[in-house]
């Protein structure tokens, strides 16, 4: 097998420029390729690990909608108590979320207001501690830096929970720490408290209503979600397969079909180009070829040596895509990431080795299938009359 | 046609999003004292089975707490929104009276209810940006804004814009790479051809305009036939992705801009990349080139 690729390399270095333009033309493709196979799955899996991070393995809300997209949940307190005391769940956290105004002395920022019950905290605190009493939250990045607060500060909310546009009077909060809210927008402040504190200053005390309940099975997800569902036939429990089936259903399919659409025109593009490259490039050796089988060169030694080529030229091709689809994806995910409403933690362009895999199957199936015409253009050759071709012209 | 009585649990935020004002000149059934009439969407009469005609209980809760009866006037098309790709419009539209009445609180009188944006069409759409700003000084607490400015918080489709064209880059990238391959192993299948030519007189300078019509015409008729591939693909694209998210938003269209911005790239380029390999090949001299 050596000296077939050893041939094959001799008769790409004998010709630099095509051979260097070719492994070139192949590593852009494939680099587009890699990033067309990473974006068709690159959402949900950054969804996933979103869901995932959060600790919850279960989701309850009072529609048949995705968590906070549909109706409230009015006796989220009677709800959390039932499903906390169903054998299969650890622990339940209510969680809703209103609009507020935060003002801090003659600075101002529209925030979302996020209240929960319970624990665990859907948090990550950056800097200070978590709210321990009454009157106290946590603040993202952002909002701490648009009003110029620091742990220890006092911030003004007010908050806007109606369908009117009524907001009850401006409460006072003492700022416990700054962190990192779950889905979190770059540019969008935010800011979280306990659910009562969040009613308090909705002007609603023990509203007991939250958007949707998370919660956190004793091991098996699926039959929490079953149980809850069995309990409360009025409430909907997903599951984070369920959810992420979803999500899958909904926008998310735009960006795997139009990764699909463009990875099909990508493979389809290369194909035909390295095809037409090693089929030009053979018919121009073809007198080379004619002397090699008259010197004694089997059929099938010539034909695995521009097979050898084929797989050189995409091979070398296919390495350098690697890091410039990982580049290009970097470059890619910062344009889609200035879409509104991405969580800063999301990601379009997601690692996976499966998508490597199914990258390299690919540009091996188009080596293989771009070899086959010349391949059978040199299996077939006539050897004496391409010698005699070539004398008399 | 039989009609069909059932209970629909249609929340509020439905409600929200199905009502505009300018609705009600669509119905004119809705004027008389009968039954309050509603449009169903297309998709939502499939999804339940409803026909023109069928009575359908409406409730703003899922309680069907004061639920009324309508009779559906028509099934609609709902407009295409890019930003609910993927979700199946379940919607109806009724006179914002109806939906008044079906929301109202008990404690709100009549009249006194909310809603949540009006649309206003002027006599002259110029004067949208001066009458806007005087909506909002005279009635503080309501934000008036031109159409064309809310189209253009659609900061969506500006990235993914931005990101096709960064997609259509590379691919140009890599075309052009491919093509200078191709163009050297063609200009070098001419090299005895070039290099009699040569010999019997004629300039580099000459060879190279011929080498550079033939390129332009080559690239021309490539770019013609790759716009005409464009169009066969628009239609098979657009279909599939209308049937695979039932909407009728157009994904693909080859506007008369787009297939100049493709021929204004596609013949220099190819053209370009035709001299610039033949050029590198004619700086060698006649004998050379006729040398086999």
């Amino acid at each position: 097998m050596m000296a077939p690729l050893a041939f094959a390399w001799r008769a790409l270095v004998r010709q630099p420029a095509r051979s260097t333009l070719a492994v070139l033309g192949v590593a852009a493709v494939g680099a587009l390729l890699l990033d067309m196979l990473l974006l068709s799955e690159g959402l949900v899996l950054s969804m996933r690990e979103l869901l995932d991070r959060m600790g919850f393995d279960v989701r309850v809300t009072a529609g048949d909608t995705l968590p906070g997209a549909g109706p409230e949940i009015a006796d989220a307190t009677a709800a959390s108590a039932a499903i906390g005391a169903l054998p299969g769940v650890r622990s339940v956290t209510a969680i809703r979320s209103e609009a507020a105004d935060l003002h801090h002395r003659d600075r101002q920022a529209d925030a979302a207001f996020i209240g929960v019950s319970g624990t665990p905290r859907v948090w990550t605190i950056l800097r200070g501690r978590d709210p321990a009493g009454r009157g106290e939250l946590v603040l993202n990045q952002y909002a701490a830096e648009t009003l110029r607060l620091v742990p220890g500060a006092v911030v003004t909310v007010r908050a806007y929970c109606g369908d009117d546009d009524a907001a009850p009077p401006p409460v006072e909060f003492r700022v416990a720490g700054v962190a990192e809210l779950p889905f979190d927008t770059p540019e969008a402040a935010s800011a979280a408290t306990f659910l009562g504190d969040l009613e308090e200053a909705c002007g609603t005390p023990g509203a007991g209503r939250a958007d949707f309940l998370a919660v956190t099975s004793t091991g098996d997800a699926a039959a929490a979600a079953a149980a809850i569902t069995a309990a409360r036939a009025d409430l909907r429990a997903f599951t984070n397969d369920q959810l992420i089936g979803r999500v899958q259903q909904g926008g998310f399919t735009y960006f795997r079909q139009i990764s699909t659409v463009l990875a099909t025109i990508t493979i389809t593009f290369a194909l035909l180009l390295i095809t037409v490259l090693l089929t030009v490039s053979v018919n121009q050796r073809l007198g080379e070829i004619a002397a090699l089988r008259a010197l004694g060169f089997s059929q099938r030694r010539v034909v695995l040596d521009v097979l050898c080529e084929a797989a050189l030229i995409v091979g070398t091709g296919g390495a350098l895509s690697l890091p410039l689809g990982l580049v290009l994806a970097v470059w890619l995910d910062g344009i889609l990431k200035r879409m509104p409403g991405i969580p800063t933690e999301m990601h379009f362009f997601v690692l996976e080795p499966q998508a490597f895999v199914v990258h390299g199957l690919l540009l091996a199936a188009t080596a293989l299938v771009a070899a086959a015409y010349p391949m059978r253009i040199v299996a077939r050759l006539p050897i004496a009359a391409t010698l005699r071709n070539e004398v008399i012209s | 046609m039989e009609a069909h009585r059932r209970h629909g649990a249609v929340n509020r935020c439905v409600f929200a999003v199905a009502v505009l004002l300018a609705l009600t000149a669509f119905l004119p059934s809705a004027q008389t004292p009968e039954m309050p009439t509603i449009l169903v969407t297309r998709q939502l009469a499939a999804l339940e089975g409803l026909a023109v005609g069928d009575e359908v209980r409406l409730a703003a809760d899922a309680g069907g707490t004061g639920a009324q009866t309508f009779r559906i006037a028509g099934i609609y098309e709902p407009t295409p929104d890019p930003m609910r790709l993927g979700s199946v419009p379940r919607a109806v539209r009724m006179h914002l009276p109806d939906l008044l009445a079906l929301t109202r609180d008990p404690a709100v009188p009549a009249g006194a209810e909310h809603v949540d944006s009006i649309n206003i069409t002027l006599v002259d759409p110029a004067d949208a940006e001066r009458f806007s700003r005087e909506v909002t000084t005279r009635a503080p607490g309501v934000l008036a804004r031109p159409t064309t400015q809310a189209a253009g918080l659609g900061t969506t489709f500006v990235v993914l814009e931005r990101f096709h064209t960064a997609i259509a880059a590379v691919t140009i990238i890599a075309a052009t790479v491919f093509l200078l391959a191709l163009t050297i192993m063609l200009v070098d299948e001419r090299r005895e051809t070039a290099g009699v030519l040569r010999l019997i007189g004629l300039p580099a300078r000459r060879i190279l305009l011929q080498v550079l019509v033939e390129g332009v015409l080559v690239a021309s008729v490539g770019a013609l036939f790759g716009l005409a591939l464009a169009w066969g693909a628009e239609g098979l694209i657009n279909r599939f992705f209308q049937w695979r998210y039932d909407t009728a938003l157009v994904f693909v269209r080859i506007t008369p801009r787009v297939a100049a911005t493709c021929l204004a790239i596609a013949v220099p380029l190819g053209a370009t990349a035709t001299v610039g390999a033949s050029w590198a090949l004619l700086r060698r001299g006649g004998l050379r080139l006729a040398r086999r």
